[in-house]
């Protein structure tokens, strides 16, 4: 029930957070389709060969999830056995204590972890881990960066999503779908420059977005887990109640013979 | 008079949607004004006041900055974090800019990261302090 509560508020979250990132997603593609190919560039848009890269692994810090955990570490896994070798290196950086448990004893590095902050989701702690990340991948530290969470479905279904966030993914400009019903912007100061600010922006929502979407899900994964521990535990306990009353009646009634018997037997 | 629909949205909420008359909001460059029919523009905005007047009414909130995008009928202000400047804390924001302006102190290349963080975080405390006196 406790957790019903939170999912509630969780998914509340989710929804304000909406406006926000279709207005900034709306922005970007306009800048992006208003320009000439190529005029506009970025340090967060720049592919390059990967070498170096890095997973942000998004956990709970507490367990009693059922499989919650347990789905994006395997993915996580199978992302550094399969894909792994192909890179010089692999590392990850953490949210969520359950996560890190896991691999800080393992090969891959976790290189950071950021504790403390899933009990309140903020943007400003989104912020910074995507300001740390794009920082490192601006400098060339890192190549490529990708993010692995639980996307809330529904509150009894997550799923695994494994996405790149950086080199940033920009919105496919081709299709005419934003480009047929927009309208000429000015730009201030100008067009770079908003690009330079809505980049980053843009970095950071989906970070909080995705935090946002694992709070939910954890919620969701909990109020299942515990839903079954519900009800396997009176499954059980009916099972119990039974085999007691049976063994009761089994002794009554070997009692109640063995008096019978030597009633029978003064005669 | 055809009205402007006025949006405040942040990352964590839609803070407000109105309609009113005209908006003044902080621009990278300066301060500028929106009345209904102004042509399209997206702009970059500095920490600051963000003006909302509907008739004889205004409203005032303090933005720490964000994008502004304005169309014929409508704007949308996406704030970085946006409030009013009634709720502003002024000791707790004292506090922050001291820290700010201490770690600035300490900090010596323009190029580093956590010094464009100090620099920044300079301004929008001294222009949070500067609405809270003005509201």
């Amino acid at each position: 029930m406790v957790a019903a509560a939170k999912l509630r508020k969780a998914q509340d979250a989710i929804v304000s957070a909406r406006p926000y990132a279709q207005t900034l997603g709306k922005i970007i593609s306009e800048v992006m389709a208003r320009s000439e190919p190529g005029s506009l560039g970025h340090p967060l848009l720049e592919q390059r060969p990967a070498k170096n890269v890095e997973v942000l692994l998004v956990t709970s810090d507490r367990g009693l999830a059922g499989g919650f955990n347990a789905n994006v570490i395997r993915r996580v896994s199978k992302f550094i056995k399969e894909e792994g070798p192909q890179y010089k290196s692999v590392t990850l950086s953490t949210v969520g204590r359950k996560g890190n448990d896991f691999f800080k004893n393992r090969s891959t590095p976790v290189r950071k972890d950021n504790p403390g902050l899933l009990a309140k989701v903020k943007y400003e702690s989104a912020a910074d881990i995507a300001q740390e990340l794009s920082a490192r991948f601006a400098k060339g530290e890192l190549d490529a960066v990708y993010i692995c969470y639980n996307e809330f479905r529904s509150a009894i279904s997550q799923q695994v999503v494994f996405n790149r966030l950086l080199p940033f993914e920009t919105p496919d400009t081709s299709s005419n779908a934003t480009g047929a019903a927009s309208v000429d912007f000015e730009y201030e100061p100008s067009s770079q420059e908003v690009l330079n600010k809505l980049l980053p922006q843009a970095l950071a929502i989906k970070v909080y977005r995705a935090l946002l979407e694992s709070v939910a899900s954890e919620h969701g994964a909990r109020m299942t887990a515990m839903e079954n521990a519900t009800t396997n535990a009176s499954d059980m306990i009916g099972k119990l109640t039974l085999f007691y009353n049976r063994t009761r009646q089994a002794v009554i009634t070997k009692e109640l013979m063995e008096i019978v018997s030597g009633a029978e037997a003064l005669k | 008079m055809a009205k402007l629909n006025v949006e405040i949205v942040t990352p964590e909420k839609r803070l407000v949607q109105l309609e009113a008359d005209e908006i003044i909001a902080p621009g990278a460059l300066g301060l500028f004004g929106v009345r209904p029919g102004h042509t399209p523009l997206i702009s970059v905005m500095a920490p600051g006041l963000l003006t909302v007047r509907d008739g004889a009414t205004t409203q005032k909130y303090f933005v720490s900055g964000g994008f502004v995008e304005v169309g014929p009928e409508q704007v949308r202000v996406l704030a970085d974090s946006a409030q009013t400047p009634e709720s502003i804390d002024v000791a707790a924001t004292r506090k922050k800019l001291e820290a700010a302006e201490e770690a600035l102190a300490t900090l010596t290349g323009p190029n580093d990261l956590a010094y464009e963080a100090a620099v920044t975080s300079v301004a929008r405390e001294k222009a949070r302090i500067a609405a809270a006196a003005q509201k």
